[in-house]
This record gives C-alpha cells, structure tokens and sequence, in this order.
C-alpha cells in the first residue's frame, strides 16, 4: 500500500488536480479543444524536459536549456532579418544549440566540471550573447517571415474547430524519438547504467566520457528546437523568452523521477510531470488564479511529491 | 594492570557470524597486537569498542567496571581513541584546526577566532608528540600522508579532556602504516612507543609481521570470530603466528584439476610501470590460473587495474597471443577479449538499479543489436539466463534487479558479464571476497572449467589457501614490485605467508 502509494503517488495527484479542475470549470475544462490547448502551450516546456531527462538519466543537470532557447530564436529571427530563408533560420539556430549543449558536454565530460557549474557558466554566456547579438531588442514583425510564425498557428485538422497543433506534433515526435533512444537501444542502456554507477559502467567498458558529451549536444539540441517554437508561436523573438523553462523542464522531470523505483527518469514519466505543470498552469489561468499562486502551487507540489517518495528510502 | 577486558563477544549479521566467543586483554602501558586474517572479525571487534555496531553478547570492561559503548560519543567519554587506516581529515583546514576539530576554538573577544592561540595550542600537542617539524598553520593538504597521520593522532591525543569523559587511556590503531613510508611508520611508532611509556595501552592492529613483532608486547589472534590465542612477543616466531592465523586447514572444499596448463602463452605483461607499479613483468598460459599474493596494497590490484586501463596510461608493454596490443581504458580491454572484475563489487562491479541481464550484457551491448541500433532485450535475457545457468546464479529470472540479491549472488552476476563474450583472458580480483561458501564452490569449480575450457585467469586475492590451491603458480608482490614468483606445487598456506609477510624464500615443511 505505502509502496503503491510512493510509485502511484504522482500520478494519483494529478488525477486529483484534473478531476479538482473539471469540477470547479465544468464547461470549458474538460474539453478536447481545451486539452489541446494545453498540448500546444506544454510544447516547448515537453521538448526541453523530454532532451533534459536524456541528461538526467546519467545524473547529470543543464541549466543553460532556458539561455539556449533564447539564444537560439534570436539567432533564427537575426537570419530571417538579414534575408535568409526559414530553412537557414531553422537550421542555423538547430546547429548552434548543438554546439551550445556539446560545449556543455565537453566541460562536463572532458575539462571535468561538475554539470551544475559548467552549464551555470553557460547559462550566463549564452544568455549574454542573445543580448549582445540582438543588442537587446526584440525582433518582431515583418523580420519574422509568415511561413515561420504561420507553422505554430497551423495543425492537423480534426473536424470542425478543433485541429492538432504542429506544435503539439514537434513534441509527440520529439517524446517518440527520445523514448525510442532511451528505452530500446544500447545509447540509452548506457546512459541508465551511468546513471546507476558511473565508475562500474566505465569498468564495464562503457565510454562514460564520450557518451556524457553526446547526451548534453541533444539537450542542447532540443533546447533550440523549444527556443524556434516558442519564437514562432508569439512570432518573435527575444532575449528572455526561454528563461522560464530551464527550471519548469527540471522540475517536470523530478516529479516524473518519483513515479520510478529506482528514482530514475524516464521520459514517458516526465511527460506527465509535463503535464501537471501544463494543467495547472491552464486550469488556474481559467479560473483567473494569480500565476504567483501558481508559482507557490508548483513549487509545493514539487516538494511534496518529491517528499513522499523518499519517505522510507532515507535511512540514519 | 588490567585497562580493557573483552569477554565472549557474539555479534552476528543477517545470520553470518563475525564474531563468536572474541576475548581481548589489554594492560595500561603496552602495545597489544590484534591479529587475523581477513574477515577473522578484527573490525567487527574494533567496531564495536568504538560504538559503531553493538554486540549479540559478551562483557566490555575498562579498569574493572562493566561498561556499555552505545556511540562513538561513548567510546570517547570512556577514554577510547581510534586512529584508522582511512584518514578522516578536512583537507582545506590548517592543522591546527585538524587537531581542535569540533572542540572550541579559543576567543578574542568573545566572538573573533584567536588563531595565535589555536597555534599556539597546536604546537604545544604538537611537541609533546615529538613532531615538531609539522607547523601548525599548513593545509592539512599540504601534508605528507605520514604527517597527516600524526597529526590525526595528535588531534585524538588533544581529545584528552573531553568534558565530563575520561582523559585517553586506550588508543586503537588500525592499520596505521599502510600508507606511510618505512620513515614516517619510524616517527609514528616513537610517539607509540611514548603513549605506552606515559601508561596508555595500545590495540594494535595490522598485516605487517615484522613491525608487530617489532613494536608489541604482546598478541591476540583472532581466527573466525574466535579468540585463538594471547601470546607474549618475547619468544615467539613468525612462523607461530602465521599458523595461529590461519589454523589448519585442509585442501577439501576446493574442486579438483582438470587440465593441464597448455604451452601457449595467453597474456604476456613487459616492464608494466605506473606511478605506483615498478616494472612488473609475467606471463599467463592459456588453461593456467596465475595467482598475485602480498600485502594489502602490495600491487596485486594495481597490475589487474593497468592492465585494463582502469586508471589510464602505464609504461610497458602487454601482448595478447603474441600479439601486442594497446589498452588505455576498460572498453578496448573488453573489446580485445580481457574480461575484468574489479575489487569491490559494489562501488565498481555492479549497476544496482539496474537488472541482472542489464548488468551482464553491459560490455557486450554491441552484440545484443538489431537493426544496428535496437537493444534485443530478448537475446539478452537469453543470455543472461544461459550464463546465470552456467555460473549457478539463484534468482527469479533475468529481469530481477540485482541489488535484491546476496553477495555471492551478486558476485555470480559479475562473473557472468565476464564470461559473457567468451574472453581469453579473465583478470580477477578478489573474486570470492564477502561471498558465502557455497557461492565461493561454485565460483571456483567455474574457474576450472574455464582453464578447462583454454582460457587463462590472473587471481589477485588475500585468500591464501584460495591461492594455494586454486593457482598454478603465484607471484608474490611487495611494495609494487614482484618479489618472487612460486608454483603451488608443495606450497602450503604457511609458506606463502611467509612470502607475503617479507621471507626471501618459501620455508621448507
């Protein structure tokens, strides 16, 4: 029982928070057009937090993800601005998020940072070169061509009204991916096995090094892609547009590390810690809760959560 | 006069007992020498005097009066210090603070630290000790492990008037020289010498025989959780000890020879040197079981480890078959068909939240694709159930986690990764360490197979009626370096003793 209670836990909590909502907003909560809605405004925070748990499994932390996205949907608009074509843009930010992250990897892996201070470090810079690059202005406008700004407005229609975000599709095919390289083949077996007992796997014959530089080039990686649709649903770009999800996408694979025995993370775990923010985030919105309040919420659930399933473990 | 008395200690663990019937004298002004060989319950002993673990049964008593050490806080109230092998030091703080650790530090004020004064206080310890030479200023980093050493002793010599306790009368030591230099181990055993003068006794714990003979006044020998005997030093040869430690045994309980060793040389190690190995060079046959004796420390661990690569670059070269190859790190030793077990099976052996098949395949993920991409989770639950079979692993199925297993069938899931990729050389160390006798069979019958079977295997191990009838031949290490190599042909457990404990040569029987 205490131990269904500790796995289930999460879960069981945010059936509460979903059932708590339906009850206080009955008419517009629990609606396809509004689960969708949720879908596409959990989009960004999903990819960062699916590519995060790639990191997490090993033990390790990004915390430049936020500066990354930023980063990155400035350097999109600033190619689009000079005339590029969206393609460019795209794939000009894709390619300086995976330098971004290897960098990450390389201070990690290689120079032998602890994760916390090389990405803090990076944080930093990367966030001061999305000021020094736009020169700190947003870029909004005509400078953001309709084919980019236009793909977080399109979707996959359903019937009359409702239509599945593209958005929504980036990060169904980003979990697809992830869960793919975590779960069934030997990258991600590695990367659990780092995560259990760094120096065991090395002995074992498992490259810890090079695998923890790769793992960080794909947080850094889907950090960009997060950063591009973020520019893209509000069609703009900013230096600090991606500052809130570093802590969110952290959080979201916590709460979906206390759903595991073993405390690992997994990325369909992470998913639902996704969408207890995203829920929570949405439901409180509608019933015109202050988002400070929301704040207080998601911290203390975080904390809860997180409280419950190590009752028990701690021992001494 | 009587300063420790220690009756009849029973102390069990999850049914395995580490002690059963432990006795311990100790008088106020000499050295007394703990003796035994490995898991004969000299820690569990210490443990439990310093208030580490609590004992099933038995009488603890100081001066005469029966006493209860429920914590370490007791131990020192009663006067107890311990000085252990593994250096407890805040390496970013001055000696001085080392020593006056947790203790007030005197004030200026009120409020302000008076750092002349800790120094002060420090060097005063300090000299008292007869080591001046160490400032009281310094980083404790700074220091030479044998200072560090003496500074530790210094720091539970200052313990002296802990409030309300007993000033220190009885120190334990345990294993205080394995890391110092014959010059530093010189200047410990003087302070050593001055505690016993100035009425303190002294438990003395430790594998090197020389120095024991050497400094104690008398010994107590401890073999399976029992006291054996208690014997005045005066008088006493080696050769009496060694066979107070290790009893009389017999060559049952180990499987029989089935091969002879073959001609073809397997493993061929030339000039291996690292910073802490002085050029070591050997060879294994295919079929042999070559055993690495000596101390703790000796270099037995240290040749496995940089023949694997497991600590980076070594000078000198290693062939295998002939051919010479190149391994600076564990995953090209596995590739070119060395298979490794490591020392301590769970800091370095095993991924505990991980399955029994996920920590088996582990160095041979890549046999275990399809598509060149996706792990065949099938495959390798087939393996794992293969192997589990072949080493006799008891579990549920390949999917268990390992953490829920026991020792010796942990150590059976490690043996199976390393046969997993049909490797020609096995390079073990410590196989059968913290494993029950069953498993410790099973694992050795394994090991005939497989020299049966062509393949050659290097056992390091402390166990030495393992080495003696397990191996072909053994070399003995000393001080990193290979002191002799001797077949098993008519060695018996006391002779490798002696080897380990420093003789030139085996003595005859």
């Amino acid at each position: 029982m205490a131990s269904a209670l500790k796995t289930y836990g999460t879960l069981i909590g945010f059936v509460l928070v979903v059932l708590f909502f339906w009850i206080e907003i009955p008419d517009t909560f629990m609606t396809a057009k509004n689960w969708l809605n949720i879908s596409q405004q959990v989009s960004m925070l999903a990819v960062v937090a699916f590519t995060m748990t790639v990191v997490m499994v090993m033990g390790d932390f990004d915390l430049s993800v936020g500066s990354m996205a930023s980063l990155a949907g400035i350097v999109a608009a600033l190619a689009f601005r000079d005339g590029h074509g969206v393609w460019v843009g795209v794939a000009l930010a894709l390619v300086i998020g995976l330098l971004g992250g290897l960098l990450n990897g390389a201070l990690v892996a290689y120079v032998g940072i602890l994760p916390f201070v090389a990405t803090l470090g990076t944080l930093t810079v990367y966030s001061g070169l999305a000021f020094l690059v736009s020169g700190g202005k947003t870029i909004f406008g005509r400078d953001i061509p309709t084919a980019f700004s236009g793909f977080a407005r399109s979707g996959l229609r359903l019937g009359e009204s409702v239509s599945l975000p593209s958005l929504t599709i980036v990060a169904a095919l980003v979990l697809l991916i992830v869960w793919f390289v975590l779960e069934q083949t030997t990258f991600g077996r590695r990367l659990y096995a780092i995560g259990g007992n760094k120096e065991a796997a090395r002995l074992a014959g498992i490259r810890v090094r090079r695998l923890r530089f790769l793992a960080f080039g794909l947080s850094g990686f889907g950090a960009a892609a997060a950063g591009l649709m973020y520019a893209s649903r509000v069609a703009s770009a900013n230096p600090t547009q991606g500052s809130g999800l570093m802590l969110d996408a952290i959080a979201a694979v916590f709460l979906g590390m206390t759903m595991s025995e073993e405390g690992e993370p997994h990325v369909l775990a992470t998913l639902v810690g996704v969408l207890i923010l995203g829920v929570l985030g949405n439901g409180l919105t509608q019933m015109s809760i202050d988002s400070y309040v929301r704040e207080v919420l998601i911290g203390s659930i975080i904390v809860l959560a997180v409280a419950a399933s190590s009752i028990g473990k701690a021992k001494g | 006069m009587t300063l420790l008395s220690i009756r009849d200690l029973d102390k069990s663990f999850a049914g395995a007992r580490a002690l059963g019937g432990a006795s311990l004298e100790v008088r106020a002004g000499e050295v007394h020498a703990l003796m035994g060989e490995n898991g004969a319950g000299k820690s569990t002993l210490i443990k439990i005097l310093a208030g580490v673990q609590k004992p099933d049964a038995g009488v603890i008593e100081i001066e005469g009066a029966p006493v209860t050490i429920a914590s370490p806080a007791d131990a020192l109230r009663l006067g107890l210090r311990f000085i252990h092998q593994e250096l407890s030091v805040v390496p970013h703080l001055s000696v001085a603070e080392n020593i006056f650790l947790g203790r007030d530090y005197p004030r200026r004020w009120g409020v302000m630290i008076d750092w002349d004064g800790l120094n002060r206080r420090a060097a005063a310890v300090l000299a008292d000790l007869g080591v001046a030479h160490i400032q009281p200023a310094r980083k404790m980093a700074r220091l030479s492990v044998g200072d560090q050493m003496l500074v530790k002793i210094a720091a539970a010599f200052q313990d002296a008037s802990v409030e309300g306790g007993m000033p220190a009368r009885l120190y334990v030591m345990d294993e205080p020289t394995a890391a110092l230099s014959a010059e530093e181990s010189q200047r410990l055993f003087a302070v050593i010498r001055q505690l016993r003068t100035a009425g303190a006794g002294i438990i003395y714990v430790s594998h090197r025989l020389d120095e024991v003979m050497d400094l104690a006044d008398r010994l107590t020998v401890l073999r399976d959780g029992s006291t054996v005997a208690t014997r005045d030093i005066a008088g006493l040869q080696k050769l009496e000890v060694i066979e107070l430690m290790i009893g009389r045994r017999f060559a049952e309980g180990y499987p029989p020879r089935l091969n002879p060793v073959q001609d073809e040389v397997a493993l061929g190690v030339e000039h291996l040197s690292t910073a802490y190995l002085q050029d070591v060079s050997f060879e294994v046959r295919k079929g042999e079981i070559l055993g690495l004796a000596g101390l703790e420390g000796a270099g037995q661990s240290e040749v496995i480890r940089a023949i694997v690569g497991a600590d980076g670059g070594h000078d000198g070269a290693i062939s295998l078959a002939g051919r010479s190859v190149k391994i600076d790190e564990p995953v090209s030793a596995w590739a070119k068909g060395l298979a490794f077990l490591p020392r301590e099976r769970r800091q370095e052996g095993l991924v505990a939240s991980a399955s029994i098949a996920g920590n088996v395949s582990l160095p041979h993920l890549d046999d275990l694709l399809r598509f060149g991409l996706v792990l065949d989770r099938k495959a390798e639950a087939e393996q794992a159930v293969d192997l589990g079979r072949k080493v006799k692993l008891k579990a549920n199925g390949p999917r268990q986690k390992v953490r829920e297993l026991s020792g010796g069938n942990q150590q059976k899931v490690v043996f199976a990764r390393a046969i997993a990729g049909e490797p020609e050389v096995l390079l073990l160390d410590e196989p059968t360490r913290g494993v029950d006798v069953g498993a410790r069979y099973d694992i050795h019958a394994l090991l005939r197979e497989l020299t049966a079977e062509g393949k050659a295997v290097v056992l390091a191990s402390s166990d030495l009626p393992e080495l003696v009838y397990m191996a072909d031949r053994v070399i003995v290490f000393r001080d990193g370096k290979v002191a002799t190599t001797v077949s098993t042909d008519g060695l018996d457990q006391a002779g490798l003793a002696a080897l380990c404990f420093g003789a030139p040569t085996a003595p005859t029987a």
